[in-house]
C-alpha cells in the first residue's frame, strides 16, 4: 500500500481533480463528474482508476454498454487498484451478478484491507450469497477496526447465528451489553435487542436462562414489546414445565381471545390438541367450554369444540354456531365449517340443522306477524344449502336452491357468485363466466368482484375479455391491464392467464407468463439485498433473520411450484418438437382471437418502447438511472422465448430449487425426470424415479416412467457412464423377469377402476406400439362414478394426439356423464356460447352510451 | 357464526398480504413495500387466517416517519382489507384493536392515522361508524409517494400513486 506504481500516480493538479470526481459520484452530480473525468483523461488517457470512474458515471446517465466497456479497460490497465475493482464489483452488482461482485470485492481488499465501505458490501454481498463462514470473518474485521459501532457487535452475532454458531453469537452479545452505557428509557432498538439475546437462549435450548432474562427485561420496560414478552414467557414456562405456563397462556388467550396459536399453546401445555381424540374430548372441550363463557364475544374456542367434539354433543354445539351464522348472514359460514365434513355424521348433522333452518324460517304465506325470523335468514339459509350441495357434487340441488335465492333477492352478487361457482364444478365454465359477470355488475366498484369475474373469464379461454375486467381497476397509464398486475408482482394473474394461454394452445405466451412468475421470484429474492444493512443499523434482528429464513424457502410458494412444472413441460415439449416454437404445425391455424391478441400485444411493445425513448430523450442527462438494467420487453408474445437453443437447460434451472423446496410433491420428480432423461442424465433421472416411487409408487404418471426408463436402459450403450448403477435403478424399477407388456396390464388390474391410471396404461400401450383400436378399448373402461371432468379433459386430448377416430363418441358421452357441463362442446358449439357470456357486458356498454 | 384466526404477521404472510390487497384494493404495492413494514415495524402488522391458512384479510401498518422534533409519534395505516367473502365478521375491526395496542405498547403511539379516497364510500363508513376513525382533513391529491421520505427512499421506486383524487386524512386517538 506503501508505494504508489508509477502508472496510477497522478501530478498534483490532477490528483485533486481525481479526488474532486470521487466527490460529485458519491454526491451524484454526475454531469460534472464526466467532466472532471474527461479533463485528467485528456492528460492522462490511459489511467485505470479514472478510466473506471468515468465508466460508473456513464453507466449511471445511462449510456451502460459504453460505461461498461470502459471500466473493463481501466481495471486492465491498473489491476492492483482497490478503486478500479470496487467499481467493477459495483457494476456486477448492479446487474445482480452476486458472485462476480464479490471476487471484485474480494480483490479490492487484497489491496485496501480495511476499507469499511468495501467492507461493508462485501459482508452485504457474502449473506446474499449464504457464505455464512466468510460473513463471520468480514464482520470480525469490521468490529476490530470500527469496536465502537454499536451495530458492528450485533452484526457480528448474527454472523455466528447464521452460520449456526450459536454459542459464540451469545458470547458477543454478552460483551456487546458489557460495553453500553446511559441507555435512554423506551429505546425500541435496545428492546429489539435484549429479544433477540433471549431468543438466542431459546434456540440454544438455555429456556431457565432466557426466562430470567426476559423477566428482568420486561420489569425493567428494557424490552417494550407487550406481545413478544408474553408469547415468549408463555412458550418459555411451558419448555420448563413451569406451573405458571397455564397461566401465561390464559394471559394471551384473554389478550387476542382470536388466535388461534394461544388456544394451541394452552393445550399443548396440558398435553392436549385440537385433534378429535377420547382424550382431547374428556380434558380440551371443557377448557374450551370455559374460555367460550368467560369470553362471550370470542368465536375462535366455540369453532374449535366443533373439531374435537363427536355425537349428541356435537349435534349440541353446531346448532346454535349454524343458527347464529345464518342469522347474521356470515357468507364465509360454509367455508369455515367445510372441515368438519370429513366426518360424515358431521355432515349429516349439519345437513340437519341447516334444513330445519330452512323451514323455520320459510316466510309464512298468510301472516306475517307470528314468525320474527328475518328474511335474509331465509335467504342465507338457501345460500348455505347451495354450498353444502355443491360440496357434494349434488349440482342440481345446489342450483335449486340457489334459483330460489336469487328469485327472493336477485341482487346480492354472493347468490350469483356462488352460482357461477357451482356450474365452474359441474363443468359449465362459460355458464360459470356469465354468472360472476353478473355478480360484478351489482358492484362495479368492488375490485374483489371484478377480479373474481376475470378470473373465471380465465378460466373459460377468454384471454382478452378478461383483459378488459382487470383494465377497470388497473393503472390508466400502464401499456396494457396485464403489464401492471405483472409489475405489481400478481402471482395470481399470472398463473391463471398462464394456465389460460395454455390451455388455449398459444405456447408463446403461457411460457412467457409462467417465466414472469419465476421473474417475481428473483425479485423477491433480490429484494432482500437491501436489507442486510438495513435491518442491523435498525437493530431489527429479530425479524431479519425470519426474513432470511423465509427467502431460503421462498420458491416452495406453490404459484412458483405450478409455473416452474408447467414451464418445464412446455420446454421439453419444444425439445421434443421444435416445429411448435415456429408457430406450429401443429397446432394449425391461429385463431381470430389469437391473431387479435397477437396484434395487440404487439402494438402494446410498440407503445413501450415510444414511451420508452420518449423519456430518454426528454429528460435531463444528469440524472441518476441507477447501475440496473433497464427492463424492456423485446419479445411481447413470447415468439423468441419459444425459439430459445436451450429449453431443457431453462427446464433444468426451473426446476432446481424444486429438489429441496417441494421434494414430497411427486410431479417435480416426474418433471425432473422428463428433463434430465433429454439431457442424458441418466442417473439423475434414475434417482428422480426412486424419489417418486418414494412418494407414491402406484402414482400413474411414475407408471408411464418406469416403462420408459427400461425400455431407455436396454438401448443404451454398455459404455454409457455411471452405466451399471442405472441399470440397478432400471431393475429395481421394473423388475427384468416381467415383460413391458405384462407389467402395463398387471397395473391395469390393479387399477381398474381409477381413470388417471387407466390413461396411463393407455399411454404406454401407444408407447408399446398396440394397435390403436385396442386403446381405445382401454380408454373407454374409465366411464364411471370415479371419473371426474378434469381426468376425462386429459383423456379427451389423448385421444386427439392419437387421432382416435371415436374421440367424437368420447366427447358425447362425457356430455352424458357431466349434463352440466359445456367443457365437453365442439369449438363451434362454444364460439356460440362465449358470447352470451359477453353480452352482459354489451348490454351495459350500451346502456352507458345511451 | 364463523371465525378465523388473528395474528401478528410473520415473512411467510407477506405474499399472501399483497394477493389479498391486489384482489381486493385498487392501491397496490410491490413487495418491497411490504418488506419495508415489515422489517421496519414488525410488531404492527396483523392477518386473518381461516381454517386452511389462507389469508383473508390483513392490516398493513407503520409508524408515521414525518414527524415533527417534539411532536408525539403516531402511527398510520398503508392498508387494510378484508375478503369480500369475509365480511361480516368484524374481521377489520379485530385487526385494526391487535395493530393498535401494539402502536402504543411498542412505540407510544398516541394516535393512529389513514388515508382514504373521497370516492370510496364503504371504507369511509368502515373507519368512521366502526372503527371509530374521525375526519381530519381533506388531502388533495392523494399520493402514496409523499408519505415516505426515509433512507429507504431510492429502493422503494415504484409505488403505485392514485390518480389524483382527493382523500380524507383520518385519525383516531389512543389516548384512553
Amino acid at each position: 500500500m506503501s508505494v504508489v506504481p508509477a502508472k496510477r500516480a497522478l501530478p498534483s493538479k490532477e490528483s485533486t481533480l481525481f479526488k474532486e470526481l470521487l466527490t460529485l459520484y458519491e454526491t451524484r452530480q454526475l454531469k460534472k463528474g464526466l467532466k472532471t473525468a474527461d479533463q485528467i483523461l485528456k492528460k492522462f488517457p490511459e489511467h485505470g482508476e479514472t478510466m473506471c470512474m468515468k465508466g460508473l458515471v456513464l453507466t449511471h446517465m445511462g449510456r451502460r454498454d459504453e460505461g461498461i466497456e470502459l471500466v473493463r479497460k481501466g481495471v486492465r490497465n491498473d489491476l492492483t487498484s482497490h478503486i478500479c475493482w470496487h467499481v467493477f464489483g459495483l457494476i456486477h452488482k448492479g446487474e445482480k451478478n452476486y458472485e462476480e461482485a464479490l471476487k471484485c470485492y474480494t480483490q479490492a481488499l487484497r489491496f485496501d484491507q480495511e476499507n469499511l465501505n468495501i467492507l461493508r458490501d462485501a459482508a452485504h454481498l457474502q449473506t446474499q450469497l449464504r457464505i455464512y463462514e466468510g460473513l463471520v470473518e468480514t464482520r470480525h474485521t469490521l468490529l476490530r477496526i470500527r469496536p465502537n459501532f454499536r451495530q458492528h457487535w450485533v452484526a457480528l452475532a448474527v454472523a455466528y447465528h447464521l452460520n449456526g454458531n450459536l454459542a459464540e453469537a451469545k458470547k458477543v452479545l454478552e460483551q456487546y451489553e458489557l460495553t453500553l452505557k446511559n441507555i435512554p428509557d423506551y429505546d425500541v432498538e435496545h428492546s429489539e435487542t435484549m429479544l433477540y439475546h433471549v431468543r438466542l437462549l431459546e434456540e440454544l435450548g438455555e429456556h431457565t436462562a432466557a426466562l430470567s432474562m426476559l423477566d428482568v427485561n420486561a420489569k425493567s420496560r428494557t424490552i417494550v414489546d407487550r406481545t413478544a414478552i408474553m408469547e415468549y414467557r408463555a412458550r418459555l414456562l411451558s419448555k420448563t414445565g413451569s406451573d405458571e405456563a397455564e397461566h401465561a397462556w390464559r394471559v394471551l388467550v384473554e389478550h387476542n381471545p382470536e388466535c388461534y396459536d394461544y388456544y394451541r399453546g394452552y393445550l399443548a401445555n396440558m398435553n392436549l390438541s385440537l385433534e378429535a381424540s377420547e382424550e382431547n374430548v374428556a380434558r380440551a372441550l371443557p377448557v374450551l367450554a370455559e374460555f367460550s363463557a368467560q369470553l362471550p364475544r370470542a368465536t375462535a374456542p366455540r369453532r374449535l369444540s366443533l373439531s374435537i367434539a363427536s355425537g349428541e354433543h356435537f349435534k349440541e354445539l353446531v346448532k346454535p354456531y349454524i343458527l347464529s351464522g345464518l342469522k347474521k348472514g356470515i357468507p364465509s359460514l360454509f367455508s369455515d365449517i367445510k372441515s368438519l365434513y370429513q366426518d360424515t355424521a358431521k355432515q349429516q348433522a349439519i345437513e340437519d340443522v341447516a334444513t330445519e333452518a330452512l323451514a323455520s324460517f320459510k316466510p309464512a304465506l298468510e301472516t306475517t306477524s307470528s314468525t320474527e325470523a328475518e328474511p335474509t335468514s331465509y335467504l342465507w339459509t338457501l345460500y348455505f344449502l347451495a354450498h353444502h350441495h355443491s360440496h357434494l357434487d349434488h349440482h342440481p340441488q345446489a342450483l335449486a336452491f340457489l334459483d330460489e335465492a336469487l328469485q327472493h333477492t336477485p341482487t346480492l352478487p354472493e347468490l350469483h357468485m356462488l352460482k357461477g361457482r357451482v356450474l365452474k364444478r359441474a363443468g359449465d365454465l362459460l355458464g360459470a363466466a356469465r354468472c360472476l359477470e353478473d355478480a360484478r355488475l351489482l358492484d362495479g366498484q368492488d375490485r374483489f368482484l371484478n377480479t373474481k369475474s376475470a378470473k373465471y373469464r380465465l378460466r373459460a379461454g377468454m384471454v382478452e375479455e378478461a383483459s378488459a375486467l382487470f383494465g377497470l381497476f388497473t393503472k390508466k397509464d400502464a401499456p396494457s391491464p396485464g403489464q401492471d398486475l405483472e409489475d405489481m408482482q400478481s402471482l395470481f394473474y399470472l398463473t391463471e392467464e398462464a394456465d389460460a394461454h395454455y390451455r388455449n394452445g398459444n405456447l408463446g405466451l403461457a411460457l412467457k407468463r409462467y417465466m414472469a412468475v419465476s421473474k417475481v421470484f428473483d425479485e423477491v429474492e433480490d429484494d432482500q439485498y437491501d436489507f442486510h444493512g438495513y435491518s442491523l443499523r435498525k437493530f431489527n434482528m429479530n425479524i431479519y433473520i425470519n426474513l432470511l429464513t423465509w427467502e431460503d424457502r421462498l420458491r416452495s410458494h406453490p404459484a412458483y411450484i405450478k409455473a416452474a412444472l408447467t414451464a418445464s413441460r412446455i420446454f421439453v415439449s419444444l425439445h421434443d418438437d421444435p416445429s411448435l416454437a415456429t408457430g406450429g404445425a401443429a397446432s394449425g391455424q391461429l385463431t381470430d382471437a389469437q391473431k387479435k391478441a397477437k396484434k395487440k400485444a404487439k402494438k402494446a411493445a410498440q407503445k413501450v418502447q415510444e414511451e420508452a425513448k420518449k423519456t430518454a430523450t426528454s429528460t435531463n442527462n444528469n440524472e441518476d438511472k441507477g447501475l440496473e438494467p433497464p427492463n424492456k420487453d423485446d419479445d411481447p408474445d413470447g415468439s423468441q422465448l419459444l425459439k430459445c437453443p436451450d429449453p431443457l437447460e431453462r427446464a433444468a434451472k426451473l426446476l432446481k430449487p424444486l429438489a429441496t423446496l417441494a421434494e414430497s410433491n411427486i410431479e417435480v420428480w416426474a418433471a425432473t425426470y422428463d428433463v434430465s432423461l433429454r439431457r442424458k442424465k441418466y442417473l439423475q433421472a434414475a434417482q428422480a424415479l426412486s424419489r417418486a416411487a418414494k412418494i407414491d409408487s402406484e402414482h400413474p404418471e411414475l407408471h408411464i416412467r418406469r416403462i420408459d426408463f427400461r425400455q431407455l436402459v436396454s438401448s443404451l450403450p454398455p459404455e454409457t457412464a455411471g452405466m451399471s448403477l442405472v441399470s440397478e435403478v432400471a431393475t429395481k424399477l421394473v423388475p427384468e423377469a416381467v415383460s413391458v407388456d405384462a407389467y402395463n396390464s398387471q397395473y391395469l388390474q390393479r387399477h381398474a377402476m381409477e381413470p388417471a391410471a387407466i390413461l396411463a396404461v393407455a399411454k404406454v400401450q401407444v408407447r408399446l406400439e398396440t394397435p390403436r383400436e385396442q386403446v381405445e378399448d382401454t380408454v373407454f373402461t374409465v366411464f364411471g362414478p370415479a371419473l371426474n371432468l378434469k381426468t376425462a379433459l386429459t383423456i379427451l386430448e389423448f385421444l386427439g394426439a392419437i387421432k382416435s377416430p371415436r374421440a367424437g363418441e368420447f366427447r358425447t358421452r362425457c356430455g352424458e356423464q357431466f349434463p352440466l357441463s359445456t367443457v365437453f362442446k365442439t369449438p363451434e358449439e362454444l364460439t356460440q356460447l362465449r358470447l352470451l357470456v359477453v353480452a352482459g357486458q354489451q348490454l351495459e356498454d350500451k346502456a352507458e352510451d345511451m | 357464526m364463523s371465525t378465523t384466526s388473528i395474528r401478528q404477521m410473520r415473512m411467510e404472510d407477506l405474499q399472501a398480504m399483497q394477493a389479498c390487497n391486489l384482489q381486493n384494493l385498487p392501491e397496490n404495492y410491490t413487495m418491497r413495500y411490504y418488506l419495508y413494514h415489515a422489517l421496519t415495524w414488525p410488531g404492527l402488522s396483523y392477518v386473518a387466517e381461516d381454517h386452511k391458512g389462507r389469508i383473508v384479510g390483513y392490516i398493513l401498518a407503520k409508524m408515521d416517519e414525518e414527524t415533527a422534533e417534539g411532536a408525539p409519534p403516531h402511527g398510520h395505516v398503508t392498508s387494510i382489507s378484508v375478503l369480500r367473502s369475509y365480511r361480516r365478521l368484524g374481521i377489520a375491526k379485530k385487526l385494526m384493536l391487535q395493530s393498535r395496542t401494539s402502536m402504543a405498547s411498542i412505540y407510544r403511539a398516541s394516535y393512529v392515522s389513514l388515508h382514504v379516497r373521497k370516492s370510496n364510500r364503504a371504507a369511509l363508513s368502515l373507519y368512521r361508524d366502526t372503527l371509530g376513525f374521525s375526519v381530519e382533513d381533506i388531502e388533495k391529491k392523494y399520493c402514496k409517494f409523499s408519505l415516505f421520505c426515509c433512507r429507504l427512499h431510492a429502493m422503494l421506486t415504484r409505488i403505485l400513486d392514485a390518480d389524483g383524487e382527493d382523500a380524507y386524512a383520518m385519525k383516531l386517538s389512543l389516548q384512553s
